[in-house]
């Protein structure tokens, strides 16, 4: 595949978008050790996968795996130290590998492996990567960024439905004085819930593709995730909610090989009556 | 829906915006209530009423600090961190954290008050990853000594 088809395939989207994040945020925050860590992340993340593909014999996607290097490095706080980050991304490629369905990972990678990375490491997230500690205004590349790439996998409903959800819910939390919505609903964590919204909950593997589905797939990420934010607050709403989306995704995609396999069965005998 | 529905796209958009407008408005006085109070109406809380520092304020006339348990707060866009520091004689004696609101482990700040004792000083050492609770755990006891400093003069 030559460099310009590859810039337009999903995949290549989302790196460009990834790296063009990680370049402006470096620049904001005046420091080069994110770009460090994510030379780590994505170069751990290689290791791994390549390992892994070579002793099982199986095939991998290295540019998924560059990708979920990246966004392990955009996420993580870039004063997390190396071995942390390498951590974090060894998790996220065994798990994208060992929980698998039909060979696709049934878990987004990078979110399940920060979020195992938040109870084994302790890691500080601060979503930098999303410009989560430059002003305010930054938050329109994340806009620009995020819709190319959402038009690009034709993903739209699932993350309009998700964050619609997200922000009625915050929005009956504000009005009820219930748990803390306005932190929620202001930067880092606006950010974190756009950068989440238009590249991880977009993943194509790890989410439904007929629209019916990718509605109920947002609106169960972001019930699921205001539920763990309103009783246990904390960075990992965002992730448990998205498992509970990539869940679901997944008991879709078994749903209709066990119809099919049912028609299978009886289409001999719808044969048979009709003769 | 088709892919190319712009319409769609746009309405959906300016639903968003909407839904999100009316939730930051709905929130601005909780998010207004987090905000530090101004430096100036902080000192002169603490001034008119360090807790426990009545009793001992006698030496007062060549002293750094004024003794008595001070209450500092510090705060980022990650949440906030509330200490209570006691201080005897220009010696921190005691450092407590009343209350942790960040949106990080508890467990990350847990040395930080006995680091505080053996320096006297809230320079502590920068956890990996946990930059955002030590600058506020830093900027907290700061802030009560800064109270007790005042409470001198």
């Amino acid at each position: 595949m030559t460099a310009k088809k590859w810039m337009k395939t999903p995949k290549g989207y989302v790196t460009i978008a990834m790296i063009a994040f990680l370049i402006i945020a470096s620049i904001g925050s005046k420091n080069i050790m994110g770009i460090i860590n994510s030379i780590i992340a994505v170069g751990v993340s290689l290791t791994v996968n390549y390992f892994y593909c070579t002793i099982t014999n199986k095939k991998g996607s290295r540019d998924g795996t560059i990708i979920t290097g990246l966004i392990i490095s955009l996420i993580l706080s870039f004063t997390t130290s190396w071995l942390v980050v390498a951590g974090t991304a060894v998790i996220a490629i065994l798990f994208k590998h060992l929980l698998v369905y039909k060979k696709k990972p049934i878990f987004n990678p990078a979110a399940f492996g920060l979020l195992l990375s938040i109870f084994i490491f302790q890691t500080g997230q601060s979503w930098w990567g999303a410009f989560g500690d430059l002003p305010a205004w930054t938050i329109i590349f994340l806009l620009i960024g995020g819709y190319i790439v959402t038009d690009r996998v034709n993903k739209f409903p699932q993350v309009f439905s998700f964050l619609g959800t997200f922000f009625i819910l915050l929005f009956l939390m504000g009005y009820f004085n219930v748990g803390n919505a306005a932190d929620a609903l202001r930067p880092p964590f606006i950010n974190a819930a756009l950068f989440f919204g238009f590249f991880m909950l977009t993943d194509p593997p790890t989410s439904p593709a007929k629209v019916k589905n990718q509605v109920i797939f947002g609106i169960l990420s972001a019930v699921s995730g205001i539920i763990v934010y309103g009783i246990f607050g904390g960075l990992t709403y965002l992730y448990i909610g998205l498992c509970i989306g990539n869940l679901y995704s997944f008991l879709q995609k078994r749903s209709p090989s066990k119809v099919s396999s049912l028609r299978q069965n009886v289409k001999p005998t719808h044969r048979g009556l009709s003769k | 829906m088709k892919k190319n529905d712009k319409k769609w796209v746009i309405l959906c958009s300016t639903a968003l915006a909407a839904v999100y407008s009316a939730g930051y408005f709905t929130t601005e006085t909780q998010a207004n209530l987090g905000q530090p109070l101004p430096q100036i109406e902080s000192n002169f809380q603490t001034n008119s009423s360090p807790v426990n520092g009545s009793k001992e304020s006698s030496n007062i006339t060549n002293s750094r600090y004024k003794d008595g348990t001070y209450t500092g707060s510090g705060m980022n866009r990650r949440g906030s961190i509330e200490v209570q520091v006691t201080i005897k004689k220009d010696v921190i004696t005691d450092v407590a954290i009343s209350h942790f609101a960040m949106h990080y482990s508890d467990r990350d700040v847990v040395g930080m008050p006995d680091e505080v004792l053996q320096k006297q000083s809230p320079q502590v050492e920068n956890v990996s990853g946990a930059t955002y609770s030590t600058e506020a755990f830093q900027n907290a006891v700061q802030d009560a000594l800064d109270q007790a400093q005042n409470a001198v003069g």
